[in-house]
């Protein structure tokens, strides 16, 4: 016997491998917007938690915090406070042995405080010590008179070193501007690595300098013309607090507002409130992946409901011939809604498995920044059987309008 | 599973019209008064457009009239729901049109087996009921061949099989020797008239042949929505 599939079965099989094809493509979409957007804002998150640090002090605009020295010391002197480490960046031009000016971003520090501030991820990649030599800086500061020894030591990032042929023990010269005898000759004194991914804390900046040194290079220890004390500007100072501290959400509140008490016009804000902030911004974003998503979503249910009245249609007789015999409608109906339901499960499992495979391809082939943001891609097995349960029932509503157009048939004009 | 009774079939004034209004209204058929009783084999001739498919259509309740009353053992039917009716069709009716319309995704057994499933006949019933309906119509070797392998008359013997699976009290048959050489004619028309003497049922034939309707207890002619005669079998 030949058991040859009939026309129809065949036509029908192009059709559905067409609509497999667009549900797959329309679910696919969020699966790569939800992975990828919602792994880089836990992956925000983490870098937050494991910062090192609990309270971030930092002045709005573009101003800086004023006598960060004096300030780190108000603030190593509350209860529970571990460390205040000022951290400064400022963009100067590096000169190595050979070549001509490099751009880098250089962080200034108190070498002790930023030791006690790393979190586990730093800790991983800088020495501790850091050999920058006087740890408090003090030395060098001099209570605001920078009269003291400066050490002009400098920590340099292991790409850096790499790129400049330069090595531990040799020198550089670092200049505000492009010119190299505005600069001052730094003495190479060790090496630090950066984490795999770019988006992590240190590697944004490729040397680290003593606070002191950075702020007289750049011309933030200068006095004003009025005999008012030099700046002693930093960007920020991070505080990390003591022991059991560091985990008491009540505790971070009291160390703020006993800052905020010291710096009434500065924004004192806890990494916790940051981590809120950060969840809030991701729900915004999430909501907007899933509003772009709906769209895509839209047009495959509207889709499947055409390839469905479009197989009614082209079942007319079928239908008009099962109808008059018979057949109850809700028979009629439960097959289509059982094509439909077939479909959209099939394509929404193949755009989740297309979404998973199409986050890999861009980890490995998308271009530098999207192989790291698909990298950190998160693939919620919830938010996926969500979606995928999400598109089946929708397609009921794209099932029931071929439905009600096949039970609304003329059985008569049906069969003619 | 029993057989149905043939009903006694009453049309009293009933008419088709279609569409609405003077310009758009087409009256398929006019004033019909009609008693068919149980069992008998009536055919019904005449020109094409005179109303012949619809009477059937108005008979096997796929239409319903817009004027007049059908009513099947004195319980008018003409205009019960659509869910009444399609119980009514399932369990009383058997269809047998020109062109077979076997459904071309299923089986031979399959067309068979559908108005069964409908019914929800049980699985072992159906099966020895479509073989028995398929080993009648001499197609047991055929039985999982698709509509589109099989020639017409094999098609159209498919059809009255599936028409009788419910063993329904009255069948109706448009034209079913329309599409048929003359050997297949005359094999389809002995197997109507063997099936409707087994069963009991009533069957309405509609055709040009007049070797098919000669068949026929009774005969009418239809003419512009009209039953224009009335008479027994020539």
């Amino acid at each position: 016997m030949n058991r040859a599939r009939p026309p129809a079965l065949r036509h029908h099989r192009l059709q559905a491998i067409l609509t497999i094809a667009a549900i797959a493509t329309s679910v696919s979409l969020p699966v790569v917007l939800l992975s990828v957007g919602g792994g880089v804002s836990e992956h925000e998150i983490e870098q937050l938690q494991n910062a090192g640090y609990e309270i971030v002090v930092s002045a709005s605009g573009i101003h800086g915090v004023n006598q960060a020295h004096t300030l780190a010391i108000s603030i190593d002197r509350i209860a529970s406070v571990a460390a205040a480490s000022p951290v400064l960046s400022v963009a100067v031009d590096a000169f190595a042995a050979s070549g001509g000016p490099q751009p880098v971003l250089v962080e200034g520090v108190l070498p002790a405080s930023f030791t006690a501030t790393e979190g586990p991820t730093e800790r991983a990649l800088f020495p501790a010590p850091l050999p920058l030599g006087d740890g408090s800086d003090s030395v060098h500061y001099a209570q605001g008179s920078y009269a003291g020894a400066a050490t002009w030591s400098v920590l340099v990032s292991s790409p850096f070193l790499a790129s400049s042929g330069e090595h531990v023990g040799s020198s550089l010269v670092l200049s505000p501007t492009a010119d190299r005898t505005a600069g001052v000759r730094f003495n190479i004194t060790g090496v630090f690595g950066v984490p795999p991914t770019s988006l992590g804390p240190t590697a944004a900046f490729g040397m680290v300098v003593p606070l002191s040194d950075l702020q007289l290079l750049v011309g933030l220890a200068a006095a004003s013309a009025s005999g008012a004390p030099p700046l002693d500007a930093a960007d920020t100072v991070q505080v990390a607090l003591a022991g059991g501290a560091a985990g008491d959400p009540a505790q971070i509140a009291r160390v703020a507002s006993a800052i905020q008490g010291l710096v009434p016009f500065y924004g004192v804000s806890s990494l916790t409130d940051q981590v809120d902030h950060v969840r809030a911004a991701s729900s915004v974003l999430t909501g907007f992946y899933l509003a772009l998503s709906s769209v895509a979503l839209t047009v495959g249910l509207i889709f499947l409901a055409l390839v469905l009245v479009r197989r009614v249609e082209s079942q007319r007789r079928s239908i008009g011939v099962a109808r008059a015999i018979g057949v109850p409608g809700r028979l009629i109906a439960g097959g289509i809604v059982r094509a439909g339901l077939m479909l959209s499960a099939i394509g929404a499992g193949l755009g989740v498995v297309g979404g998973i495979a199409l986050v890999l391809i861009l980890q490995r082939f998308g271009g530098p920044a999207v192989e790291l943001a698909a990298g950190l891609a998160v693939f919620d097995p919830r938010t996926l059987l969500g979606l995928t349960l999400g598109v089946v029932a929708l397609s009921l509503a794209a099932s029931a309008i071929a439905t009600r157009y096949a039970l609304r048939l003329s059985i008569p004009e049906a069969l003619r | 599973m029993s057989s149905a009774d043939a009903p006694r079939i009453v049309l009293e004034g009933v008419g088709r019209t279609y569409g609405e209004g003077r310009a758009g209204a087409v009256r398929a058929l006019d004033t019909i008064d009609l008693e068919i009783p149980p069992g008998q084999l009536l055919s019904v001739e005449g020109p094409s457009g005179c109303g012949k498919t619809t009477l059937l259509n108005l008979l096997g309740l796929i239409d319903t009239p817009t004027r007049g009353e059908l009513r099947w053992n004195g319980t008018p039917i003409g205009h019960l729901g659509e869910r009444e009716r399609t119980r009514l069709r399932l369990s009383g009716v058997g269809f047998i049109f020109q062109r077979f319309y076997l459904l071309p995704t299923l089986t031979a057994r399959e067309n068979v087996e559908l108005p069964m499933r409908a019914a929800r006949v049980s699985p072992g019933d159906r099966h020895q009921r479509t073989s028995q309906l398929l080993e009648s119509v001499g197609l047991s070797e055929r039985a999982d061949a698709y509509p589109h392998q099989l020639s017409g008359g094999e098609e159209q013997r498919v059809a009255v099989a599936r028409a009788l699976a419910n063993r329904p009290g009255l069948l109706l048959a448009d034209e079913p020797t329309g599409e048929l050489d003359s050997a297949n004619t005359e094999a389809i028309l002995q197997l109507l008239i063997r099936s409707r003497a087994e069963s009991g049922a009533t069957l309405v034939l509609v055709t040009h042949n007049p070797n098919v309707s000669a068949r026929a207890d009774r005969h009418i002619r239809m003419r512009d929505g009209l039953v224009v005669g009335d008479g027994g079998g020539r």
